[in-house]
């Protein structure tokens, strides 16, 4: 029943070859070589300071919340910055190779890479940034941000949420390897078929996409399970639903996409599976199979997948905007409802993305109609924000200014969504550069959310602030850069460029196109100043201390115990009586962490099993990329005997007694039992005192 | 740098207005003036009008989508620079480092509020919805309302297949045909088959016709009319794999007479498409410079032959030596 | 240490929902309470449930593409038999009742467990396995006649979605079996714990799902 592929295949090493490593190719043995030196000087610097075992019991195997936000993180941000190379590469190859004429470097026609290589780059760069950058981030800040909240000690389930850490891991690392060992998809992130079918992607690339994905995506729906479960089931007493902060909603709609979406992606990608390695008919072309299906299904996860995305960044908004008003957020049942209506709505516009398919007006019309009714809600997210802003008193920290910039992003983002939703007009711009400015306003409303949140939050999971001023020039250099990619990119797309072109047919585009590259250049200069200030304020951590409260004007629970958090989050679970706790709290005057009395804390024990299971899954896709059927049989057998045996573990917690608890904190993190609300540390009031002298006594 | 003047004169509305192919498309004057602020801003950005393709309808459908577009583009803005507006007044007026703004610590709702930021975008939405409907049946690729109304006389009838990665363009009441050319009479209604013999492309001439797919093992349509003559590009608008990029095809649009000449000639060609030869022409070639080729006595048929192999299963493989490393 | 031995008595469908938030509203003028000194657990076995009726809604999501896949491609025959001619009711309606009767022995298990029955538990688990066997069975001997007869998956879009949905219901059912043989062995070492309970718990939902699932494919497939 297997298919029979092009090329050769053994049992010992499958598909594998000497020669699928493009070890000819110096583009891709600088970035072997980039990455190998980077990760000899990670391994290194381990080494001489002699911190494996600290990494491993700190880090590798914990199931600390916080300590596995941080994580995904980290994964997410060095998806990132090789989603940032490959956009790179892509601008590049493209300034190069416009007109005819244009010379080709490396044995491309034009520019310097073939275009099979130049779509395997904007694939991967599209697959990355959706699912292996901006997902893994937006996972890791709700992870961290959630439970705290909330007032809970951890996740419902901190076990899972180690396993869903790795396997997004996994998922990340196999895109990677993809890069030196075979090739990548190259057919856009979206992989539609049958170009996706064997006859039309006879190679492994299609197979790396499809099993990165595969395997993440169980992490992100396990991850998603737990968000929810936690939300229900975790929350303080008094926090009532009416009570819960905006993030923590907009976490649960996201993750009510993610829990039912991610399953449809799941299962088409394993119909696809079926069609590449047993030669079934789901998604070709002929012998029954129908090509549209594939378009649905993948529709179908893909629409409310970028819902998934906005929606967490759309909460970052809801807290930053208000703590720096020194105001409560704007009707809140409002945005608690819209957050909700947004998710349900995102599962009937799916057609949008074919109109030009050539389904029936009527059907057309109605996904225009249905996909323009998301602009409402959306719109009163914006004016609620607004209204927010109304009679506030406004500074202008980072986190304000990236949480501003998202917002007149998504002003952009929408007026040209509402352009794209009416056939009539789609018709013209479908699969031009067009569409690209379009969603690349609004993911990039996602990153200026994450950067503003990274910003936000840093304080209280580090203990210190990063450096304002520094933090302040990357954001303008990213507003710039971003403007020279894609406003310009709006006009190529009103003149007709297609997107993926490898080869640029019109000479007449080049002036534009060279204002792209150079918006690139500045987004290196932001990197510059973004790695400069991680430097710098780790460097001087001390003078960047925060207390508890970093911003002196936030209102949720989080804020209300130390910086950085304790793992144990808040030694004695906080009573909310407020839809603002803290706000409530610090109004009324009780501002100290002290509690009463302290108690036992039980928590969950690390383990390695979730790492194990994850170095176990990543042998599986690999196996099965490659073919090489008994390491994935082994790989397989494997992780259900792990499961089994871990089932049998039922020493899985501990006890910190109520004195111990009491001795940490009072020499620990918080050595300070009360905040210094209203006092603002002396090293930082340089910056504020100009408008210090209008701010009302805090208690 | 083109003049600005001659922006101004070849702009939208105004030659949708001359086409006077449909009396609602006069509606294009009120939105004038904003169209010539949209195309102003996209001159700002860019540097030669002629690129705008966009912007030079040359048929009745392009027209009909760009004055859509322009409607649309023009109620969002009316709805979006407000907002842009009050969002920047506030973040002016409110911001701490003055103490003009009167802050209001505990100011968190407002029931009016509430029912104009949901109703006013609903109002909106509800005006494009009906924008939306109205121009889905104008513009139909089955069955377009602004180009049947004018039909008179016969149509011509072309069917296209798209290859790996050419396109294959089949006059069958003439039985000729051409690769990566595409022919035409001006001011008659053109009638396209489409289908393809390997992977899913998108048939696109943007001062023409809008996108629509061209799928293997299927058959969709299209319709337009060309209101001038000349020499339009066509392409594939779909990712179809590395030949991509290359799939390219002039449209020329000519006098009737010159129409009727080009086809005489071509049925004298001595290259003949049968069931084989779009075999052999249909393995995967990138045409790089769109030379075209001209083919006469076409096997009838062979439009739904290719859709009837496909569908028993025939694929027209991509080499691994074509993705290999390249 | 030691997670308290729970009451079987108290596990019914009630407990499972609604271990409910207590909501403390105190208005400020009171003696406010800051700080939750009542050490109070939460209920790890409703936890532990209601995170399974998660996965369960994925899974259901996934079974929902499938039949949409089945619903598109079923009579795409592509030249290959049909429907018809390799469906036969009458086979599938006496898969059915296994399933069912599965389903019904694994209740019977519940009701030992209620009883704190070890024996009980271990014997209805062991009947519900071997008739989730012989299913399997059936199902084996259905598939291996239609591969011998070369009507295999490959040979057109309906058979390709027919092998699939069908399966992957199959696929679930070893999965369920593999745990009813952990769970036994469990039972055996750790007595009723917390642990087990949940996961005796969520393996009733588990079964019983798959019998909504398998009533399902008859009636869609098979009818
Ligand atoms: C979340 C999604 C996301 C994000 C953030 C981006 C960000 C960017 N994208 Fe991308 N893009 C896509 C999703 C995204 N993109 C998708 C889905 C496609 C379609 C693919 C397809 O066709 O199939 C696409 C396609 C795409 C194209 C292809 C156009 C075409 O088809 O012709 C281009 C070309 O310019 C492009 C450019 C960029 C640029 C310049 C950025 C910049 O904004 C990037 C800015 C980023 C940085 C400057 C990095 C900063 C790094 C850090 C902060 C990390 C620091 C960490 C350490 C130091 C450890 N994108
Ligand atoms: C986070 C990502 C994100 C978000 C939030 C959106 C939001 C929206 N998107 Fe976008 N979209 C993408 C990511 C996103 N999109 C991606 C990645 C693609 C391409 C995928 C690919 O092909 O590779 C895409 C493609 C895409 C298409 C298909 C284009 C094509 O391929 O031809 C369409 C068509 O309808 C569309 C529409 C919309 C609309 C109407 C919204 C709306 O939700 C926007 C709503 C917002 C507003 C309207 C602004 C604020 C509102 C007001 C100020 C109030 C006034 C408003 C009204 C009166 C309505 N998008
Ligand atoms: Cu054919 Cu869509
Ligand atoms: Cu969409």
């Amino acid at each position: 029943m297997l298919v029979h592929l092009q090329g050769p295949w053994t049992p010992l090493i499958g598909r594998l070859a000497l020669n699928q490593i493009p070890y000819d190719n110096p583009v891709i043995v600088g970035a072997f070589i980039f990455s190998v030196a980077a990760a000899a000087v990670f391994a290194g610097g381990v080494t001489y300071t002699g911190r494996w075992e600290y990494l491993w019991r700190n880090w590798l195997t914990t199931v600390d919340h916080k300590k596995i936000g941080i994580m995904y993180i980290l994964v997410g941000m060095v998806m990132l910055f090789r989603g940032f190379i490959d956009a790179a590469m892509i601008r590049t190859q493209q300034v190069m190779a416009v007109g005819p004429q244009s010379a080709g470097h490396l044995g491309a026609l034009h520019g310097y890479m073939p275009p099979y290589h130049f779509d395997q780059v904007y694939s991967a760069h599209g697959a990355i940034m959706l699912l292996f950058a901006v997902t893994p981030i937006l996972v890791g800040l709700m992870n961290i941000i959630v439970p705290l909240q909330i007032g809970a000690r951890d996740m419902a389930y901190p076990y899972l949420n180690a396993v869903g850490l790795w396997l997004t891991t996994v998922g990340a690392a196999l895109v990677m390897l993809s890069l030196f060992v075979g090739d990548f998809s190259h057919a856009g992130w979206v992989g539609l078929t049958p170009l996706t079918e064997l006859p039309y992607s006879p190679g492994v690339g299609v197979d790396y996409w499809i099993w990165a994905i595969q395997i993440s995506s169980v992490g992100t729906t396990l991850g998603a399970i737990n968000l929810i479960a936690t939300i229900v089931k975790m929350r303080a007493p008094g926090m009532i639903w009416s009570r819960l902060p905006v993030f923590t909603w907009t976490a649960m709609a996201t993750n009510i996409i993610g829990l039912t979406a991610f399953p449809v992606l799941a299962a088409t990608l394993f119909l696809l599976t079926l069609d590449r390695y047993l030669g079934t008919h789901f998604f070709t072309a002929g012998m029954g199979g129908n090509i549209m299906l594939y378009t649905d299904l993948f529709w179908v996860w893909g629409h409310p997948e970028v819902y998934f995305l906005v929606l967490p960044a759309f909460g970052i908004l809801s807290e930053i905007i208000p703590t720096f008003s020194e105001k409560p957020l704007f009707g809140y049942t409002a945005m608690v409802f819209a957050s909700l209506i947004i998710a349900g709505a995102s599962w009937m516009v799916w057609l949008h993305h074919f109109f030009t398919m050539g389904a029936g007006p009527l059907v057309n019309a109605y996904f225009s109609i249905a996909t323009m009714l998301v602009g409402i809600p959306t719109g009163v997210k914006v004016f609620n924000w607004a209204f927010t802003m109304y009679r506030a008193r406004m500074r202008f920290d980072t986190p304000m200014l990236w949480a501003v910039g998202a917002l007149f992003l998504l002003l952009i983002g929408g007026l040209t969504g509402m352009m794209l939703a009416v056939p009539a007009i789609d018709f013209q711009v479908h699969n031009s550069v067009f569409v690209i400015a379009h969603f690349h306003s609004m993911v990039l409303l996602i990153a200026f959310a994450i950067m503003g949140a990274i910003s936000y939050w840093f304080p209280k999971v580090f203990g210190f602030k990063l450096d304002e001023r520094l933090g302040k020039r990357v954001f303008w250099y990213w507003v710039v850069a971003s403007i020279m990619v894609f406003v310009p990119m709006y006009t190529l797309g009103f003149m007709g460029m297609t997107r993926r072109l490898d080869y640029i047919s019109h000479p007449s585009w080049l002036p534009l196109i060279v204002l792209e590259e150079i918006g690139i250049g500045l987004y290196w200069v932001a990197l510059y100043y973004q790695v400069k200030q991680i430097y710098v304020s780790v460097r001087d951590r001390r003078k960047y201390r925060a207390g508890p409260d970093a911003w002196w004007t936030t209102r949720s629970l989080e804020w209300m115990t130390h910086s950085p958090v304790p793992f144990y989050n808040f030694a004695v679970t906080p009573v909310v009586h407020a839809r603002d706790e803290w706000a409530w709290r610090k109004e009324q005057g009780l501002t100290s962490l002290r509690p009463d009395r302290y108690q036992d804390i039980h928590m969950p024990k690390n383990t390695p099993v979730p790492l194990i299971l994850g170095a176990l899954s990543f042998a599986l896709g690999f196996g099965l990329v490659w073919r090489i059927w008994w390491l994935s049989a082994l790989s397989i057998t494997a992780i259900v005997i792990v499961l089994i045996v871990r089932s049998f573990d039922s020493n899985t917690d501990y006890v910190i007694p109520a004195a111990e608890v009491e001795r940490m904190e009072r020499q620990g993190s918080g050595a300070s039992g009360t905040t210094d609300t209203g006092r603002y540390p002396a090293d930082h009031t340089a910056g504020k005192r100009r408008f210090r002298a209008a701010r009302p006594q805090n208690r | 740098m083109t003049p600005k003047v001659l922006a101004i004169r070849r702009a939208p509305a105004t030659s949708a207005r001359s086409l006077g192919a449909n009396r609602k498309l006069r509606h294009g004057q009120i939105f004038r003036p904003a169209g010539l602020a949209l195309l102003c801003f996209a001159l700002l950005t860019g540097c030669s009008t002629h690129s705008l393709s966009l912007f030079h309808p040359k048929g009745p459908i392009a027209a009909t989508e760009l004055h859509m577009m322009i409607i649309d583009a023009v109620i969002m803005l009316g709805i979006i620079i407000p907002t842009a507006l009050l969002v920047t007044w506030f973040l002016w007026r409110y911001r701490a480092s003055t103490s003009r703004g009167s802050y209001d610590p505990n100011w968190s709702h407002s029931t009016t509020i509430e029912v104009v930021v949901w109703s006013v975008p609903l109002m909106v939405v509800a005006v494009l919805g009906y924008y939306s409907y109205k121009g889905v049946y104008e513009v139909n690729p089955y069955h377009p309302t602004v180009i049947a109304r004018k039909a008179d006389g016969a149509p011509i009838e072309v069917d296209v297949i798209a290859t790996d990665w050419q396109w294959l363009f089949i006059y069958p009441k003439q039985h000729i045909a051409t690769i990566d050319e595409l022919v035409i009479p001006a001011h008659t209604r053109v009638q396209f088959h489409l289908t393809s013999a390997a992977v899913t492309n998108s048939f696109f001439i943007p001062e023409l016709v809008g996108q629509i797919y061209v799928m293997p093992g299927m058959p969709t349509e299209q319709a337009m009319m060309v209101s001038d003559p000349g020499t339009y590009r066509g392409f594939s608008a779909a990712l179809s794999g590395p030949g991509f990029s290359w799939m390219q095809f002039q449209t020329r649009a000519v006098t009737e007479r010159k129409f009727a000449r080009w086809v005489a000639h071509l049925q004298n060609s001595p290259r003949h498409l049968t069931f084989p030869a779009f075999d052999q022409l249909a393995r995967p070639t990138i045409n790089v410079h769109q030379t075209p080729q001209y083919y006469s006595h076409v096997q009838s048929g062979l439009f739904d032959h290719v859709i009837e192999e496909v569908r028993m299963g025939k694929v027209f493989t991509t080499p691994m030596a074509m993705t290999a490393h390249m | 240490m030691g997670l308290p031995k729970i009451k079987i008595a108290d596990l019914d469908a009630e407990t499972l929902w609604n271990d409910g938030h207590r909501t403390i509203d105190v208005a400020a003028s009171d003696t406010t309470v800051l700080w939750d000194s009542s050490h109070h657990e939460h209920d790890a076995i409703s936890t532990r449930t209601f995170g399974f009726w998660l996965y369960m809604l994925s899974d259901a999501m996934i079974l929902a593409a499938l039949f949409t896949a089945y619903a598109v491609l079923r009579h795409n025959y592509a030249g290959a038999p049909t429907a018809a001619q390799i469906v036969h009711p009458g086979y599938a309606f006496r898969e059915t009742l296994l399933v069912f009767s599965s389903v019904l022995a694994f209740g019977l298990t519940m009701s030992a467990l209620k009883q704190g029955s070890r024996a009980g538990v271990i014997n209805g688990i062991v009947v519900s396995f071997l008739i989730g066997a012989a299913f399997l069975g059936m199902e084996f001997h259905e598939f291996s006649g239609l591969i011998s007869q070369g009507i295999t998956p490959e040979r057109s879009g309906f058979l390709s979605v027919y092998y699939a949905i069908v399966l992957v219901h199959g696929l679930h059912m070893v999965f369920g079996l593999l745990w009813m043989a952990v769970m036994v062995v469990q039972i055996m070492r750790q007595g009723f714990t917390d642990n087990v309970v949940y996961r005796l718990l969520n393996l009733k939902i588990f079964w019983q799902f798959q019998a909504v699932i398998w009533v399902c494919v008859f009636t869609v497939v098979y009818l």
